[in-house]
């Protein structure tokens, strides 16, 4: 799959990382959204029973929208690992910010709401997989 | 960051929604395609699976249900139910509105949220697989609030000319009589009748009519209505109906021309 123009012009920077890379941490800041080019990359979770994946992208997968969409300045809620060579384009946040700011307000509420419930699922899954299982 | 502007659009005409502890508001596999923004209250989402239920998440002010369902393909089936966990308010809005402002978010934005989305609906499917199997494994320990099937529906006032068929049909006569729908709700209706119509036919509590009316939206509905009450006032006669198995097809029309406006 082709990136999509539209994302492609969006894009600000390019950054090869090697295998195993960690290209953003779970608990640091930064505010930087990422658009898989090649290769492919993990969403990783810290639990009590060690990390986890929680997804694995592909070319034109995007990183960073929960964080961005939320629109709070707060540390990032998983880690993004390279799985594989990967290519990672970033994206220009200032642009999407002002982008941002022409959407409707009810649109932004529900929004909003939806990253919500990203956040309580991605708890929720976690608390799940590090529960005993028997 | 994204900084939310105060200059918002116009409050769209509001519907405000009151329901009790432990009442329903939304039902799994229900039509329907609005949103609600909870402005009071406490609102448990669920998952009705293999007669199971799987808490998907507790709701307050600010948040809203059904916004999946529109950010999504806008399917017009509830893929998860909703109750109130106290008196809850709650205020409705017509997709339509919404749908318009939709089409102009910018490209990677809408890429962006689908992103969100497709994550979220993973998540949601395999927390759904593993709540399952740890249900099984515990069964019921729970003390869970009092339940009620019973749901809140909108009624709206409607004043359109219908004609119907009693099931009894008295004094030699057969054929149809005119009344008028006064309103509507997903359960039953409102009909106005002049009152010579009782001398053509019974019209008891307990009786059933066959209705026939063309709604407002142009969409015609054919049901099957049980007299439940029956008042005179002024030479005319109001009765209040329940529908009898309404038709799949009847109740989606009936559930989009009660969406609110």
């Amino acid at each position: 799959m082709a990136i999509d123009p539209r994302l492609q012009e969006f894009i600000v920077n390019e950054q090869l990382y090697l295998d195993g890379t960690v290209i953003v941490e779970e608990g640091s800041s930064g505010n930087w959204v990422f658009v898989v080019l090649e290769g492919s990359a993990r969403i990783k979770k810290k639990t009590e029973k060690g990390q986890i994946t929680l997804d694995v992208l592909g070319e034109g997968d995007i990183f960073g929208e929960m964080e961005f969409l939320e629109g709070a300045k707060r540390p990032r809620t998983t880690s993004l690992v390279a799985s594989g060579d990967a290519w990672l384009g970033i994206l220009d946040v200032d642009r999407l910010v002002k982008d941002y700011q022409m959407v409707s307000s009810k649109l932004r509420i529900l929004i909003r709401s939806l990253m919500a419930k990203y956040k309580e699922t991605t708890a929720k899954l976690c608390a799940r997989v590090a529960a005993p299982s028997d | 960051m994204p900084q939310v502007n105060r200059n918002s659009e116009a409050i769209a005409k509001a519907n405000l929604l009151k329901y009790k502890k432990g009442e329903q508001i939304i039902k799994q596999g229900d039509y329907g395609i609005s949103i609600y923004i909870i402005l009071k209250g406490k609102v448990e989402v669920f998952r009705e699976s293999e007669g199971k239920e799987v808490s998907l998440a507790m709701l307050g002010p600010g948040d809203t249900i059904g916004e999946m369902t529109f950010l999504n393909k806008r399917a017009e089936v509830r893929s998860a139910s909703a109750r109130a966990l106290e008196g809850s308010e709650l205020e409705v809005w017509h997709p339509s509105i919404l749908a318009k402002k939709y089409e102009e978010v910018p490209p990677v934005l809408k890429m962006m949220i689908d992103q969100a989305l497709g994550r979220l609906t993973k998540m949601n499917s395999l927390l759904d697989r593993l709540n399952l199997s740890l249900l099984e494994a515990q069964e019921k320990t729970e003390s869970k609030i009092e339940k009620t099937e019973s749901r809140s529906f909108y009624r709206k006032a409607v004043d359109v000319e219908c004609v119907y068929v009693p099931a009894k049909q008295g004094n030699g006569f057969k054929g149809t009589l005119p009344g008028r729908i006064k309103n509507l709700s997903m359960t039953g209706f409102r009909m106005e009748i002049p009152s010579k119509n009782l001398s053509f036919a019974p019209h008891d509590v307990g009786d059933s009519l066959q209705i026939d009316v063309v709604l407002p939206n142009q969409k015609p509905l054919k049901a099957k209505g049980k007299v439940v009450s029956l008042n005179r006032e002024n030479g005319r006669i109001l009765l209040g109906l329940s529908f009898l198995d309404l038709p799949e097809h009847y109740r989606k029309t009936l559930w989009f021309f009660m969406l609110p406006t």
